[in-house]
């Protein structure tokens, strides 16, 4: 009798994954970038692209998971299988294209030059011969080293690397302006300041990461993301989170 | 003289020293290196992109390493001489600060310690990053070495420090004439394999963004995505290096033994 029951039950939930219940997604994310994604003091992972995928979810009926990973390897975790998708503020670039394949832009950016207050620099090329920072692998650190004579520091999380630049061991960091506007404007105010925000490279946009060859996949979550932004929910979540 | 034992202090941390009696050609020692070499050879030469790109990316990142290693072990070695007559000075005030440096320092963790010095050293002065990580190596391994130092002149019979008193000299002669020269030859073993472990530890600061060989191996993983490759070489440059360190210090090891009968 036990038996039986037990094998209904086993084959109650088989069917209930398979038919009823929403296509899980899981998501990995670094979430060391705020107002992007981070841990808040409940230890929930947070932010405006937590709450971007999520609505996106809800659109077109996925249940997603966040997964925090660190951000150095986090696309060889994609490649290895160990979650479907990355959202963790990735900008779009030809190099990443060759690796893996993105979704429709959900956000974009520039990137920021941050100093410290008494500083006089107007951009990277006003910093030869002194050392900037950036997160290893981003693209504010591609562009410090886009840059001749700036010595450039890659550092795990963009945190440390404003540390570093409040105690004065580096001249400035760049990242992507909503993070540098946290910093710079909330965490740091009374040290930090935002130098500029770089005109030389153009608009960047976010979007989510997925392994080469997911088109399943990538159809869905397109289908989400520009239904979030036909509603026009992500001009909520920009005041939400961003302020403007 | 010789019929005195020679104590020997094993320490687990570092690399494994091939024995000295081993001289033959097929040992562990042989076989890792030739397969380390060879690997290191073979595989940028069937395979320039991205391994030969990886060799050229990360050798100013073998020197940071280096720099960083040298610099820790000398001053770790000053701080563990100083530790370990601290440790044991009957002076109570001396004794009990060097004892309290080495229960703070071997309870926390390297990392820990690392990233605690690093970021409180930048409040007060400021250091270029290389120096705080040199700092900070050298402060937690100095307690290590001071237990080395400690076994090492324990391991002089007493009689020496009674017949050399006996002879008119007074504390501070014996120790630097009598006792430390001939504790070199227990304690220099142990430093060596320090040496070793520590050059691996130096493999931590990369995460306070100092350019080691792991820094610089993966900010090129991070470039260009080839993860599997870029530690492959890191790997394979570590364990030369270590290799070729282990095999010098058996040689140190087997010159130093010359009083032991064989």
């Amino acid at each position: 009798m036990l038996k039986r029951l037990l094998f209904t039950l086993v084959c109650l939930a088989v069917l209930c994954n398979s038919a009823w219940a929403q296509k899980t997604i899981v998501f990995a994310t670094d979430a060391t970038w705020p107002p992007m994604e981070f841990v808040n003091d409940k230890k929930e992972v947070v932010g405006y692209a937590i709450d971007f995928i999520t609505a996106a979810a809800k659109e077109a009926g996925f249940t997603p998971v966040f997964k925090n990973t660190a951000w150095d390897g986090i696309f060889a975790g994609l490649a290895a299988n160990k979650y479907d998708a990355v959202v963790s503020s990735v900008t779009i670039t030809d190099d990443r294209k060759k690796a893996m394949d993105f979704t429709e832009p959900y956000f974009s950016v520039r990137q920021a030059l941050i100093v410290n207050k008494n500083s006089d620099a107007q951009s990277l090329a006003d910093l030869k011969g002194k050392k900037a920072g950036a997160q290893i692998g981003t693209t504010g650190y591609f562009a410090i080293k886009a840059v001749e004579g700036v010595e450039a520091k890659s550092y795990d999380e963009i945190g440390l690397a404003m540390e570093d630049l409040n105690v004065g061991r580096i001249a400035a960091v760049v990242c992507d302006d909503p993070v540098a506007a946290n910093y710079a404007l909330v965490q740091y105010k009374d040290n930090l300041k935002i130098a500029a925000v770089m005109q030389t490279g153009d608009v960047e946009n976010y979007g989510v990461a997925v392994k080469k060859g997911s088109k399943e996949l990538i159809d869905l979550l397109n289908k989400g993301i520009s239904a979030v932004k036909a509603k026009g929910l992500d001009l909520e979540l920009k005041k939400k989170w961003i302020g403007q | 003289m010789s019929d005195q034992e020679t104590t020997k202090i094993e320490i687990g941390d570092g690399a494994a020293i091939p024995s000295p009696e081993d001289r033959g050609l097929v040992s562990a020692w042989w076989i890792a290196l030739l397969g380390t070499v060879s690997l290191l050879i073979i595989l940028p030469l069937v395979k320039p992109d991205p391994y030969l790109r990886i060799l050229k990316f990360v050798p100013d990142g073998i020197l940071v390493t280096f720099k960083v290693t040298v610099f820790s072990i000398l001053l770790a070695i000053v701080i563990g001489l100083l530790t370990g007559l601290g440790r044991i000075s009957k002076n109570r005030l001396i004794n009990m600060a060097a004892s309290l440096y080495v229960e703070v320092v071997r309870g926390i963790p390297l990392l820990v310690q690392l990233f605690y010095i690093y970021f409180a050293l930048g409040r007060i002065v400021r250091v270029p990053d290389i120096v705080a990580a040199i700092v900070a190596m050298a402060f937690c391994y100095g307690a290590y070495m001071g237990e080395v130092f400690r076994a090492g002149i324990k391991s002089i019979d007493f009689g020496q420090t009674e017949a050399s008193l006996s002879l008119g000299f007074n504390q501070r002669q014996t120790m630097a004439y009598v006792i430390l020269p001939q504790a070199w030859r227990t304690i220099l073993p142990p430093v060596g394999n320090e040496f070793i472990a520590l050059l691996k530890d130096t493999s931590l600061v990369s995460i306070l963004a100092v350019s080691d060989i792991l820094r610089r191996g993966r900010e090129f993983a991070a470039e260009s995505f080839n993860y599997f490759e870029t530690y492959t070489m890191i790997a394979l440059i570590y364990l030369l290096i270590t290799l070729v360190l282990s095999k010098l210090i058996s040689i140190m090891e087997h010159r130093l033994s010359h009083y032991e009968r064989r």
